[in-house]
């Protein structure tokens, strides 16, 4: 596999970094589906790693600068390799989820592989929109409870 | 070395652990769900004290706990065990934090302003009793703003740092693999900062807060004002095989700076997982009073990490419960011994009293 810098558009104007990530939050039923359909024309697949496990995850303190551990996270991960194509495919949800672990695999070996492109962007472009929605009526909600303090 | 054994404890135990489950009934996935949904902070206490960030898991935790934090901490811990680690995650820092509730206390002009977020601060509590006769408890809807929030705020510790409010102090470059983790390493005194932080993060919540209250009370030097408080949602970093950096999603954390006035301005930190203030806010109060030149054992690390653990705390406790029977015949047969020891020697005290009695006699006659 071919190391890449992340700000490099990767497909569409989606850099790989934000693939994943709009990958990983993305509805669990929707990206399945996606997975299912590009599964069809990809070739076979041979199941690396799916299986969960735990992420540490360290966070700096804003007093000292000094990183600590603040617990871990449980994570859903798979890797696929589909020898056809000579790609790899990766993909890691925190939660249980296996298969929503597997679809990401599936849809970044497909985009490593350049299958079915257009599907592909279709629905990175219809969960990215759902996701900033979701993140924008929230931000809103926040924003409504917005106070001035005033001292007298 | 003893053994007790208990005759015909195979059935009891077992029709025990039944009695047990029988009352808390059938555990099917729709109270799982029921309790995940209706009672997000008590998950949140739960995954914070449990180290571990899973609500489906937790809620599983309580159900079969039937409501037992302690239990279900410990439920949650041994699941822990089961899985492999499979990754470090890059670290958060503030600014990466989706932040839904951000407050100073200490501070009203804050850069990024106040904002209230999900809170009861400013409310009545009262009960609705309503609900118990069949009228439902409808909250009102948020009226939302026109426009967002930003989805990240400034951090106020930084600002205070560029105002030569409080030491700037320099930033340690540890990478992610390195940095001190006590569910590999034993807990040493003096601790590093990274384990009493990741100590704190996973506290009991009763326990820090008895510890912290103390302090704030007066038992410590430290008088807290909230610096600056946070719920957010802080993404999990993974790296992709091709070395890719990317987020597998996001998790609630509390996170708090406390400030109080010694000789100069100096703050305490405290983050965990889950939206938790209590917790966060008594925790960075017991940062700060650690720091402190304080005879009062909420001020001492040791006492303070050693004392909040609540897997420990609770099993210790509980323990006490179990046959101790051998133990306790020990000490029993140990103080029959002094006793009659000590009347062995009063009485041997008194034989010679005794035989100078009659001299004694005699003089009086």
């Amino acid at each position: 596999m071919t190391d890449l810098k992340d700000s490099e558009p990767l497909i569409g104007s989606y850099s790989h970094g934000e693939t994943l990530s709009i990958m990983a939050a993305s509805r669990p039923a929707r990206i399945k589906a996606c997975a299912e359909a590009l599964l069809d024309g990809l070739g076979d697949v041979d199941v690396l790693v799916n299986r969960t496990g735990l992420a540490m995850l360290p966070m700096v303190d804003t007093v000292r600068d000094t990183a600590f551990h603040l617990g871990e996270v449980l994570l859903a991960e798979a890797h696929i390799r589909v020898p056809e194509r000579n790609v790899e495919g990766y993909g890691a949800v925190i939660g249980r989820d296996l298969e929503h672990a597997m679809a990401i695999a599936v849809i970044d070996a497909a985009i490593a592989a350049e299958h079915s492109g257009e599907l592909v962007l279709e629905f990175l472009d219809s969960e990215k929109a759902h996701q900033e929605e979701g993140d924008r009526e929230r931000l809103r909600k926040v924003e409504a409870t917005r106070v001035q303090m005033e001292t007298f | 070395m003893a053994y007790v054994a208990t005759r015909g404890g195979e059935r009891a135990i077992e029709q025990s652990e039944r009695f047990y489950r029988g009352d808390l009934g059938i555990i099917t996935r729709e109270r799982v769900d029921a309790m995940r949904e209706g009672l997000p902070y008590l998950i949140d206490r739960l995954m914070g004290e449990a180290s571990l960030y899973e609500p489906d898991l937790a809620a599983l935790a309580l159900a079969q706990a039937g409501g037992d934090l302690y239990e279900a901490v410990l439920l949650l811990r041994a699941y822990r065990t089961t899985q492999p680690r499979l990754a470090v995650a890059e670290p958060v820092t503030q600014p990466d934090l989706f932040t839904v509730r951000r407050i100073s206390a200490a501070f009203k002009d804050i850069p990024g302003g106040q904002i209230l977020g999900p809170t009861l601060d400013y409310s009545h509590r009262l009960l609705q009793v309503g609900v118990l006769n069949g009228q439902n408890y409808e909250p009102p809807a948020v009226e939302p703003a026109k426009e967002p929030a930003p989805a990240t705020q400034p951090s106020l510790a930084a600002w205070q740092k560029a105002q030569g409010l409080i030491p700037d102090h320099p930033a340690q470059t540890v990478p992610p693999e390195d940095i001190p983790d006590v569910t590999r390493e034993p807990l040493l005194f003096p601790t590093s900062r990274a384990h009493k932080l990741q100590s704190l993060a996973r506290a009991d919540t009763g326990g820090t807060l008895a510890l912290g209250y103390s302090t704030m009370r007066g038992y410590g030097s430290v008088h807290p004002t909230v610096n600056e408080l946070r719920l957010a949602e802080a993404p999990v970093r993974m790296r992709h095989p091709r070395g890719t950096i990317f987020s597998a999603g996001r998790v609630r954390i509390s996170q708090t700076e406390v400030i109080s006035k010694a000789r100069e301005l100096e703050l305490g930190f405290a983050a965990t997982f889950g939206w938790n203030e209590v917790k966060v806010i008594a925790a960075a109060t017991l940062d700060l009073a650690s720091n402190q030149p304080n005879p009062h054992p909420a001020s001492n690390e040791e006492f303070v990490l050693y004392h909040t653990e609540p897997v420990e705390g609770s099993g210790f406790c509980i323990h006490f419960k179990l046959p101790h029977y051998v133990t306790f015949q020990s000490s029993l047969d140990a103080l029959r011994r002094v006793k009659t020891d000590q009347q062995e020697a009063a009485i041997a005290k008194a034989k010679p009293e005794t035989e100078m009695q009659p001299e004694e006699d005699e003089v009086l006659l």
